[in-house]
């Protein structure tokens, strides 16, 4: 019982972060119609920024994110103005060599972190890094926590965004039917540009509170590019609850199987389940919903 | 007669040329290729080692080079991924024409490296790979006898090695009942754990289970919470170095207290380590092939040295050993009497016997290997955040800490 209820318990908490990676690519995938395959190297990008504020200026990780979330959001935006819109627009270019556009811009930015950084591992040591709670016989870690807790609030907020506010609704609009979208006086380009860059902004406050659970190096992006990719395909392409509930059957289902099973086949489990939905539930688990 | 004498001057100036040719092919630089990750996951290693081997170049070069010529390294990046190091091997060997290959840092990626060298006859001084087929002629479809036809060599102990003196440790001191192998799922953990399962049982340790995980692994709970269900003496652990901090960090978290927490070398000396596990490093034992401290001559020289230079916490036991394999480069190539050819080059590794800083080598046949250095491993243990050599007991700087009372060091 008390493994069901740990195992549980780190699935889900895992699941919050799966989350809030698949909430930022599905965005970009619905309204861009590209996988955006910099997605983890964003998130490497911001996790360097958090570090380094913390490593020379001693800012908290969690309170970095008021500057790591701006700073990628600008530079996700230029990314998308400069390097990806001129080749949406191209009807001549495929949207294949888009998705190279992506790896393209993922392996610069890796590149430019080593060359700053080295490939030396880094991580974030805070009061905070080592605590954890007890409940019963089931420990929940702080910081594994607070990253949860922050997806939760960040998943909320985005969610009233999408359907609440105007730029929601044409985010939305725009994802289901551009050419649409643009007769009804939405600027297609100016939303996607603002798509881009929203949904790196999500993954770059993934980035600062996911750094004191885990750690850092250059090439850390691609481990969770494929994560965000098969959540983003579990929920559903462009689906935001798809994405919420993909990251959540992943985390508990990486966790099951790993209790269960075997650790060593961890990443297994996920991709199994993403093969079953993929025969079985083509569409992903937005078919449940209509978001 | 005119005719005569501008053919003799053709001639004359050909020999000139010639000539030329000849005695500026001599004194240029001889090019050694070192495969190494300088990208990918495991470009923190490959980088250090790097570093080493400019070192060992730059003293080398300083000193006169090879017999007058300049010694060079050509490095080829394998990210860590065993076809892009076959290719890069190849490339080695066929482009740059090199008559030495050395480096090999993962299991997978060397084993792979070395069935090209061994195809196209260049001998390959590995220094890091440790998966014991390396060099084992059985695996390239020789026999222990077919040594004048193996081009592998290597510089390092085997994996199965590595835990030899962790091994006198533990039978002579922990005298544990019960061990757990938890270990990452490429070439090096899968096989360490596996020679580790044999050597404990015979020493009549019980093993009560072997668990993989994959590399990179963010939540290691599950595999935590199965382990300790049995309630081992001890956990014996095949990490790199952050799957290491990540485990350790998470069994403080779940309140794991075996006996003891035993590491199989790679990620558990480094610093980083430390860095990142913060006191959930305290106290973990860790099996090592070098460290700083030991009593070898030049050992202590480089550690300072490389600080020096590249800055840093300095490097561990796979900066030595590339170190020590530009060292055996060197050796090598000075006893070639000029003729760089790979069989005379071949011919030299056979007859190396020198002290290196990462100790004697010599490569020697044994049980199923030949062409293998034979060194004998150490034991260090984390204590109040450094790293310290407890074992073999007469050349260790501090006391072995044991038992350990987990609740005081983890507060």
């Amino acid at each position: 019982m008390e493994m069901v209820l740990q195992s549980l318990v780190s699935g889900l908490l895992i699941g919050g972060l799966y989350a809030i990676l698949g909430i930022g690519m599905t965005l970009i995938m619905g309204v861009l119609k590209i996988i955006n395959l910099a997605h983890g190297q964003i998130l490497m990008v911001s996790m360097y920024i958090t570090w380094t504020l913390w490593y020379y200026l001693g800012i908290d990780p969690y309170l970095s994110i008021f500057i790591s979330v701006p700073v990628i959001f600008f530079l996700a935006e230029a990314i998308s103005k400069y390097l990806l819109n001129p080749l949406i627009e191209k009807e001549s270019i495929l949207p294949e060599n888009q998705v190279l556009m992506t790896v393209g811009i993922g392996m610069v930015l890796v590149e430019l972190a080593r060359s700053i950084f080295t490939s030396d591992y880094r991580s974030v040591r805070t009061a905070y890094s080592d605590k954890v709670w007890h409940l019963g016989k089931i420990s929940i870690s702080f910081p594994l926590f607070v990253a949860f807790a922050f997806s939760l609030v960040l998943t909320a907020a985005m969610f009233y965004l999408l359907m609440k506010t105007d730029l929601g609704r044409s985010i939305r609009a725009a994802s289901q039917d551009k050419i649409a979208a643009t007769l009804m006086g939405i600027s297609s380009e100016k939303i996607t540009i603002f798509t881009y860059g929203l949904g790196s902004a999500l993954i770059a406050a993934a980035g600062s509170v996911f750094l004191p659970v885990y750690y850092l190096y250059p090439d850390v992006g691609p481990l969770f590019t494929i994560k965000a990719f098969v959540i983003t395909i579990l929920g559903g392409m462009g689906s935001t609850i798809g994405a919420i509930a993909g990251g959540l059957v992943l985390g508990i289902a990486e966790t099951f199987g790993a209790t269960y099973i075997s650790q060593g086949y961890r990443d297994a489990f996920g991709l199994f389940i993403f093969l079953v939905v993929l025969v079985f539930l083509p569409g992903g688990l937005k078919r449940f919903t209509k978001v | 007669m005119k005719l005569g004498k501008i053919l003799s001057a053709i001639l004359a100036l050909a020999i000139i040329l010639n000539f030329n040719g000849c005695s500026k092919k001599e004194t240029g630089p001889i090019k050694i290729g070192v495969l190494l990750p300088l990208t990918g996951s495991k470009a923190n290693f490959g980088e250090m080692e790097k570093n080493s081997f400019e070192l060992a170049k730059e003293k080398i070069n300083k000193a006169g080079g090879i017999n007058g010529r300049q010694l060079q390294f050509i490095y080829e990046d394998d990210t860590g991924k065993p076809d892009v190091g076959r290719a890069g091997a190849e490339k080695l060997i066929t482009v740059n024409k090199v008559p030495l290959i050395t480096g090999g840092y993962s299991s997978s990626v060397t084993f792979a490296a070395a069935a090209v060298a061994q195809q196209y006859k260049v001998p390959f001084l590995v220094n890091t790979g440790s998966v014991d087929k390396i060099t084992e002629p059985e695996a390239f479809n020789l026999t222990t006898k077919d040594g004048d036809k193996f081009y592998i060599y290597r510089l390092n102990p085997p994996v199965s090695e590595y835990a030899s003196g962790l091994e006198t440790l533990l039978s002579e001191v922990v005298k544990p009942k019960t061990v757990f192998i938890i270990h990452e799922s490429t070439a090096f953990g899968t096989k360490g754990a596996k020679s580790f399962k044999k050597s404990a049982e015979k020493l009549g340790i019980k093993v009560l289970g072997v668990q993989s995980y994959s590399e990179g692994t963010v939540d290691f709970k599950p595999l935590l919470m199965n382990v300790w269900k049995k309630r081992p003496d001890v956990i014996y652990m095949i990490s790199y170095v952050m799957d290491a901090a990540m485990l350790m960090k998470q069994a403080r978290e779940l309140g794991v207290k075996p006996k003891l927490f035993v590491g199989a070398g790679a990620g558990f000396t480094m610093p980083e380590f430390k860095a990142n596990a913060g006191p959930a490093s305290e106290r973990v034992v860790s099996a090592t092939l070098w460290h700083q401290t030991l009593p070898i001559k030049g050992a202590k020289e480089y550690f300072d040295n490389y600080i020096k230079k590249y800055g840093g916490n300095g490097p561990d036991y796979h900066g030595a050993e590339a170190y020590s394999a530009a060292l055996v480069v060197a050796d090598v190539l000075k006893r070639c009497n000029g003729d760089y050819s790979k069989e005379n080059i071949k011919k030299a590794l056979d007859a190396t016997d020198m002290m290196t800083p990462f100790g004697p080598v010599k490569f020697t046949s044994y049980g199923k290997k030949i062409h293998q250095n034979k060194m004998r491993t150490y034991v260090v243990q984390w204590i109040n955040g450094e790293l310290k050599l407890v074992w073999p007991k007469n050349l260790a700087n501090a006391k072995f800490e044991y038992p350990i009372n987990w609740n005081k060091v983890w507060k």
